[in-house]
């Protein structure tokens, strides 16, 4: 006979969050090794980082530079939103003291996935000192009973 | 070359610190390591620029660290240098130093200040706040290798970080220089976890300029703040894959109080 351990919610909520941190780790890992720029469309990748709250995703994503009436939120699916702002000036390589590479860029351009469900169509907004801030109420689908 | 004896598990026989000027003795040696924010080495960055007469004078040569060089105007550097004058060492680190190799590589660095007779070790840092986009005045804190020097920090007006967890290059900086007798101070300034934050590099340059008195005018540091926030996006998410490996969200985790 199977003898199968009883785990408690706080067990749960653990694995929950180490399989979360887990998850993040990996997509942040993958993210890493391609250049933070695309010369053909000439866009540069921002930092971004996400927290997960008992009640929403927070999204932040470092925008210097910024206009701030350029910034556009969209979300392309369920669990993905694309992220896009202009510049207020044209960066080029040879901002960095890089001559081997060519290139303008003025927009910044991310997607990031949404670790769990939330709704989109609730997203709340608002940019400060460069940082924008992307509020998504989370969806509880399912609760666990507490017995 | 001054290789550094064997104090820290076998890995220090492949850490050497490679001098090209002569080092005066008695200066205070600060470090500007990547980090939460990056505030040490934007900070330290900033001190390049600004003083008078910072020049190298020394580098870290070691197998342990990636197979990787810093060009400038073509010609090969090492990640980690130490700019140096008549009273000022500084190690400043131009990449993200892996998790796995910050002890050896600062065994190797605090060694060798000792050797060079150091008066003072100063770690320059932050410490990540939660909503940081919300706070108009950032705070410094410090932490010290004894209490006479805390005394004094605390006497300079820099609150002290009286309890919890310190993580990364100025934790084993504290940590080994209390053990061999090195006054040394760790300055942390409030910053954001995840972001470039010149502004907190420019608070810890204050906190700094009231331990040494050393001048340093940080205008043009707010002034460029966005200029380097966009330079600075490439070494923060290196320094953030590290920062997870070493499991930097400790530092906001509550200590458990042990008496």
């Amino acid at each position: 006979m199977t003898e199968r351990r009883r785990r408690s919610i706080f067990d749960l909520i653990d694995e929950y969050f180490e399989n979360l941190e887990e998850s993040v780790k990996r997509l942040r890992e993958t993210l890493m090794e391609k250049p933070s720029w695309d010369r053909k469309a000439c866009t540069i990748e921002p930092l971004r980082d996400i927290s997960v709250t008992p009640t929403e995703v927070i999204v932040t994503v470092d925008l210097p530079y910024t206009e701030e009436n350029t910034i556009r939120v969209k979300p392309l699916s369920k669990d993905v939103i694309e992220i896009s702002a202009k510049m207020r000036r044209k960066i080029s390589f040879d901002d960095f003291g890089i001559t081997h590479y060519k290139g303008e860029f003025q927009t910044f351009h991310c997607q990031t996935r949404i670790p769990v469900p939330v709704y989109m169509d609730k997203m709340e907004v608002r940019f400060k000192r460069g940082i924008l801030e992307i509020h998504l109420p989370r969806k509880h689908e399912y609760e666990i009973p507490i017995e | 070359m001054h290789a550094v004896k064997k104090t820290w598990g076998n890995y220090l026989e492949d850490v050497k610190i490679v001098e090209k000027k002569e080092i005066p003795s008695g200066c205070t040696m600060l470090f500007g390591f990547p980090d939460v924010g990056l505030v040490g080495v934007i900070a330290a960055s900033h001190l390049i620029s600004e003083l008078n007469g910072l020049e190298e004078v020394a580098y870290v040569d070691s197998k342990l660290l990636p197979p990787l060089i810093v060009l400038h105007e073509g010609l090969p550097h090492s990640p980690i240098r130490i700019f140096g004058n008549h009273n000022i060492l500084l190690a400043v680190s131009e990449t993200a130093i892996p998790a796995d190799v910050i002890y050896p590589i600062m065994y190797a660095l605090i060694d060798w200040g000792k050797n060079k007779k150091v008066k003072m070790m100063i770690s320059l840092s932050g410490i990540p706040i939660q909503e940081r986009q919300d706070i108009e005045e950032l705070k410094v804190f410090a932490a010290a290798s004894n209490a006479d020097v805390l005394k004094t920090v605390q006497e300079q007006g820099i609150e002290i970080l009286k309890e919890g967890y310190m993580v990364g290059p100025q934790a084993i900086m504290l940590q080994r220089c209390a053990s061999i007798g090195v006054p040394a101070i760790t300055l942390l300034a409030q910053c954001f976890f995840n972001y470039p934050d010149p502004e907190a590099a420019a608070e810890v340059l204050k906190g700094l300029t009231k331990i040494i008195g050393l001048k340093v005018d940080v205008s043009k540091l707010l002034e460029k703040g966005e200029e380097i926030r966009l330079k600075a996006r490439d070494v923060m998410r290196r320094t953030q894959q590290e920062l997870s490996k070493m499991k930097k969200t400790q530092e906001y985790d509550m200590p458990l109080y042990i008496t």
